[in-house]
């Protein structure tokens, strides 16, 4: 098998046309102001978006990882304002642990080390959680076991990312939780969340390129459109590479984590995704001039969130660090390897 | 613009292991002179040795001595022989474009003659391309052949062929007639051809490779002509798709990073080990992307837009390798350092330009993309 069978394809119908007509410019300012809307997220959930990846029997929608990650890519396309990402991640965990996964909107604490747990009580603070606010559980990871917590129980300091989407502090003391044993260790989790961002990432990264070749052909100055100009050509050219490379690299380590054990394409393509989404939100600005970094202009969706995954589940330099320690002694080897991950 | 995602099958990473062993046997550590990619060594017996195995022409159709196999399989070899700076002087071009154009584009003795004996790496093609007035601007040549009786007389200049001295044949592009495009054919030149004078242009690190090569009077038969009279820049740009999209265009410095894989410098470690990930990411991806393009020429898809776009990105990559390894080499390399990945690291600082310059330039590459990007 070398051709991998990609997504769904009604799947992926679906999820263009649902997204590209619900989430306007104004409805994701509106959730900038707002926080997570109740009716949006049960729109989405009553498609079956929001548990893609989960099988039946733990209460998910059915579907490949490579069914989620065309939904998690879609999720950056449109910049949607909704934790989908999150609640992939958070009902993988739940599967893991062969439980059913709780409906309703799931955040997942990225760094469970402030947390510490006492048979079922649950104490610490955890901070930078995407959609703690509004989430139904939010869920932890602390030395496998998968520990679903009830937000109200919880003190919830407010924060929010560079996309002004929610990414909150919370404290709690002596708080009764769930705990579910999982054979699920943090470098797992992290690997999950790292795939799933950088599908986000090519996600915004094809529509960056795809609104700048757009207003490349419009916009006319000297009497021509600028996209005429080699020198503007370039920037969107940069774009159209970055976008192809990023997505094939995300469908590549995503058909390599069917197989198998896949941190080396996983560690790799989060690395490259994150530095392409530094070139393409340059880029993509550049192309456009003052009107892109005005709010009234989509542009910013995609740039704020371009920069708010690429610090998510593995900087660039946290990525190369560990890709480089593990390809001392030859890169060859790690570049061509097939189903091996090499340590990394 | 949609690539599809792939990996190698078992029976191409067993293909993969077996080039490995055989590399390892025939060229052990310090028996060869290790070169940057396709800018290598000149080894004719070598190439014997892999036509013997099957391993050039590979993707030649069978019934004119190639190995009716796919791009695929032919991407793997190369990737071998690249990794370990293998000496390739001798066949790359025939193997890599002229023997597709002429199994594409060629008669039926034409295939005959030449395509079992590129396959048996008995031939070194050369290409005839860039002339003094005639570089990014291909179209402007006028290195003109005249249909004198049954033969062509061809007279003008050549230049920037790599290769041509060593070379047995050269396959060029010359004017038959004033139209620009449709005034173009390509023509197979013996190299021992009367009145053809190859002269070495010395490269900036000294090699002799690089040469200029003049017709004067020179004769060849209307039986050495590739291709309808006027076809020839259809088959040139055809040539050049199968020049851009390969591993060769991200592998250059392979051999050197191998090396420092294996003994980093060591001043700062941490920044060293993250420099080394970040070019092993990049290569992982970049060897993704030309095994999805080798994908796509097997399903008998032309992935120009594809080709160009990996080669502006690829080698662009490749000469940020150079600056990432010499910046934790504590000093200037030196061409002349008995240590032969100094050497190398060296020849890649002074040669590296030339790698977003061949094949087409970076700036039209973007040109070739841009214009796919805006055409609607």
């Amino acid at each position: 098998m070398t051709n991998h069978s990609g997504p769904d394809t009604d799947l992926l119908a679906l999820v263009e046309d649902y997204f590209s007509k619900t989430f306007s410019a104004d409805v994701i300012a509106d959730a900038e102001q707002h926080g997570l809307s109740p009716q949006l997220w049960a729109s989405t959930e009553e498609l079956g978006l929001t548990l893609i990846g989960i099988n039946e029997q733990h209460g998910g929608s059915g579907g490949s990882l490579l069914d989620l990650l065309a939904v998690a890519e879609g999720t950056g396309r449109h910049a949607v304002p909704l934790p989908v990402a999150e609640t992939g991640l958070a009902s993988w965990l739940f599967a893991c642990a062969d439980v059913e996964v709780p409906t309703g909107p799931l955040a997942v604490v990225p760094d469970a080390s402030g947390l510490s747990l006492t048979g079922n009580r649950l104490s610490g603070r955890a901070t930078h959680i995407p959609w703690a606010r509004g989430a139904r559980r939010v869920v932890a990871l602390l030395n496998g076991r998968v520990v679903s917590i009830d937000p109200a129980r919880l003190h919830i300091t407010a924060g929010s990312d560079l996309a002004g989407m929610p990414r909150d502090t919370v404290n709690g003391a002596d708080v009764e939780v769930d705990v579910y044993e999982s054979g699920v260790d943090a470098d797992d989790m992290l690997l999950r969340g790292a795939l799933l961002r950088a599908a986000q990432i090519a996600g915004a990264i094809s529509a960056a390129f795809e609104l700048t070749n757009r207003y490349v052909k419009q916009r006319v100055q000297f009497g021509k459109p600028i996209g005429t100009f080699q020198s503007v050509q370039a920037h969107v050219v940069e774009l159209a590479e970055v976008s192809a490379l990023t997505t094939l690299c995300v469908e590549r380590a995503g058909a390599a984590a069917l197989r198998g054990p896949a941190s080396l394409e996983i560690a790799a393509t989060k690395s490259v995704a994150n530095r392409n989404a530094r070139l393409a939100s340059r880029a993509a600005h550049q192309a456009h001039g003052a009107i892109g970094m005005t709010r009234e202009y989509p542009l910013q969706l995609l740039t704020r969130r371009l920069h708010t995954w690429r610090g998510d589940f593995g900087d660039e330099t946290a990525l190369n660090l560990r890709l480089g320690v593990a390809a001392a002694g030859g890169i060859a080897a790690a570049v061509t390897s097939v189903g091996s991950t090499l340590g990394v | 613009m949609r690539l599809r995602a792939t990996d190698l099958s078992a029976d191409e990473v067993g293909l993969r292991d077996e080039v490995r062993a055989f590399l390892a046997a025939r060229l052990p550590a310090g028996s060869y002179p290790i070169g940057l990619g396709f800018a290598a060594e000149v080894d004719a017996a070598f190439s014997r040795d892999l036509g013997s195995r099957g391993w050039l022409g590979m993707a030649l159709p069978k019934e004119y001595g190639g190995g009716g196999r796919s791009a695929v399989e032919r991407l793997i070899v190369v990737e071998e022989l690249l990794a370990v700076g293998a000496p390739v002087g001798w066949h790359w071009v025939a193997d890599r474009q002229s023997g597709p154009n002429i199994a594409a584009n060629g008669t039926v003795e034409q295939k005959q003659h030449f395509l079992p004996r590129i396959a048996g790496g008995e031939l070194s093609f050369a290409i005839g391309m860039s002339e003094p007035e005639a570089g990014s601007d291909l179209a402007s040549v006028r290195t003109g052949a005249v249909k004198v009786g049954d033969s062509w007389l061809i007279n003008g200049t050549k230049i920037w062929t790599s290769g041509a001295a060593e070379a047995t044949h050269l396959l060029g592009l010359f004017r038959t007639s004033e139209d620009r495009y449709r005034g173009l054919t390509q023509f197979i030149v013996d190299r021992s051809t009367e009145g053809l004078t190859v002269s070495p242009i010395p490269f900036i690190d000294g090699t002799r490779h690089f040469c200029e090569v003049s017709f004067t009077d020179v004769v060849v038969p209307d039986s050495m002509r590739l291709g309808e009279v006027g076809a020839g820049w259809g088959q040139n740009t055809a040539e050049l798709v199968l020049e851009r999209g390969g591993v060769d265009r991200w592998m250059s410095l392979m051999p050197v990073l191998q090396h420092w894989a294996a003994h980093p410098h060591g001043r700062v470690d941490a920044w060293e080990q993250t420099d080394l990930g970040s070019v092993a990411a990049r290569c992982w991806a970049f060897h993704g992307l030309s095994l999805s393009i080798a994908r796509a020429v097997d399903r008998g898809e032309s992935p120009t837009v594809e080709a160009a776009l990996a080669k502006e990105m690829a080698t662009r990559f490749e000469q940020e390798c150079i600056d990432i390894v010499c910046r934790h080499y504590g000093r200037t390399p030196e061409l002349t350092s008995s240590d032969p990945y100094e050497s190398l690291l060296a020849r890649a600082l002074l040669t590296g330009p030339s790698w977003t310059i061949r094949g087409g330039t970076t700036e039209i590459l973007r040109n070739i993309i841009s214009k796919a990007l805006i055409r609607p």
